[in-house]
């Protein structure tokens, strides 16, 4: 599956509404094999307004929405784009016919240089969260192909909960999380290899999309 | 107080310091980390030196054992100092005068279940 996300951020939210309607429209005109595209919930951080995450099945699909999505994201309308085009394949799926929940990207940036070892460390490290928070329902972690935006995003860390406290309970609360993998995002563990720099966006969801 | 209700963290920091800089090291993380630390709720519980002697040609080992109230409390900790350059830029001149350096979160076993009951 190729996949693309952008969080886009308005300088009117009053635009919102019609970008989401357009956004729609063009995903559906080049055959999304999955769609979401929905405004962002309170506590989303560099999370954008809009949350934009299409699912394709080719590359050049992708690309050509990607492409015809860039115009819409352009402009005085616009105040910032972040996002990654990827290809993924799901890591996991504890809950696949996963109804009215909640669909959380995170966009990451590792130090260049960092060796691959390591990255594959963090990589396994952090596919195991659902093992240990059930309340990850289904999750993927993918390298980025192409980042736009703030930072060189070089991974995509997306979750699927039932609802928003999920996300602020377990995932923020459990010790897997703040005592094990926050130790790659700290500045003050000599492990950190993550950028401080992250968006963290989150949305409603009607079905699953990963 | 009843089993799974203590949440208390423990931070450590471990310091094995350059030859000779173990006195001076530990000075600097008393003079320069520790205030603000504690202004961001972190308790010093302990504090060991190892070997339990001040070596010229040799590392000594510096190791802080700090306590934090709750996962609550971690976050505070962690988002404060995380953002805060002269925290970042601290860390940066200590790695540059030590071997080696970690920090873990740990807990008492009785402190286990509170803190995964989430």
């Amino acid at each position: 599956m190729f996949k693309l996300t952008r969080l886009v951020t308005l300088a009117d939210p009053a635009g919102l509404e019609p970008l989401a309607e357009a956004v729609c429209a063009l995903a559906t005109s080049h055959m999304a094999y999955r769609s979401l595209v929905a405004p962002t919930l309170p506590g989303s951080h560099f999370g954008g307004d809009l949350l934009v995450h299409c699912a394709f099945d080719g590359a050049a699909e992708r690309d050509a929405f990607g492409a015809a999505l860039s115009p819409l994201l352009a402009g005085s309308a616009i105040a910032s784009v972040d996002g990654v085009d990827y290809q993924g394949s799901p890591d996991g799926k504890h809950d696949p016919d996963l109804a009215s929940g909640v669909y959380r990207v995170l966009l990451l940036s590792i130090d260049e240089g960092c060796d691959a070892e390591t990255i594959a460390r963090f990589e396994a490290e952090t596919r195991m969260m659902p093992h240990y928070i059930p309340a990850i329902r289904n999750w993927q972690l993918s390298q980025a192909d192409r980042a736009v935006g703030e930072r060189r995003w070089t991974h995509v860390w997306e979750q699927e909960y039932a609802g928003v406290e999920g996300l602020r309970g377990p995932y923020m609360l459990h010790p897997y999380h703040w005592a094990r993998i926050d130790r790659w995002f700290d500045p003050e563990c000599p492990e950190r290899i993550v950028d401080a720099r992250l968006c963290h966006s989150f949305c409603a969801l009607e079905t699953s999309v990963l | 107080m009843a089993t799974g209700e203590r949440r208390i963290i423990q931070a450590i920091d471990e310091i094995v310091a350059k030859p000779g800089e173990g006195k001076a090291l530990l000075d600097d993380y008393l003079a320069r980390y520790a205030p603000g630390a504690r202004a961001r709720g972190m308790v010093l519980e302990q504090v060991l030196v190892s070997p339990p002697m001040w070596l010229d040609d040799q590392s000594n080992t510096l190791s802080f054992r700090w306590s934090i109230a709750d996962t609550g409390g971690w976050w505070q900790m962690r988002f404060v100092g995380g953002n805060d350059p002269e925290v970042i830029a601290w860390w940066a001149e200590a790695d540059a005068r030590a071997v080696s350096r970690r920090r873990f979160f740990a807990a008492e076993p009785v402190d286990i279940e509170g803190l995964c009951h989430v």
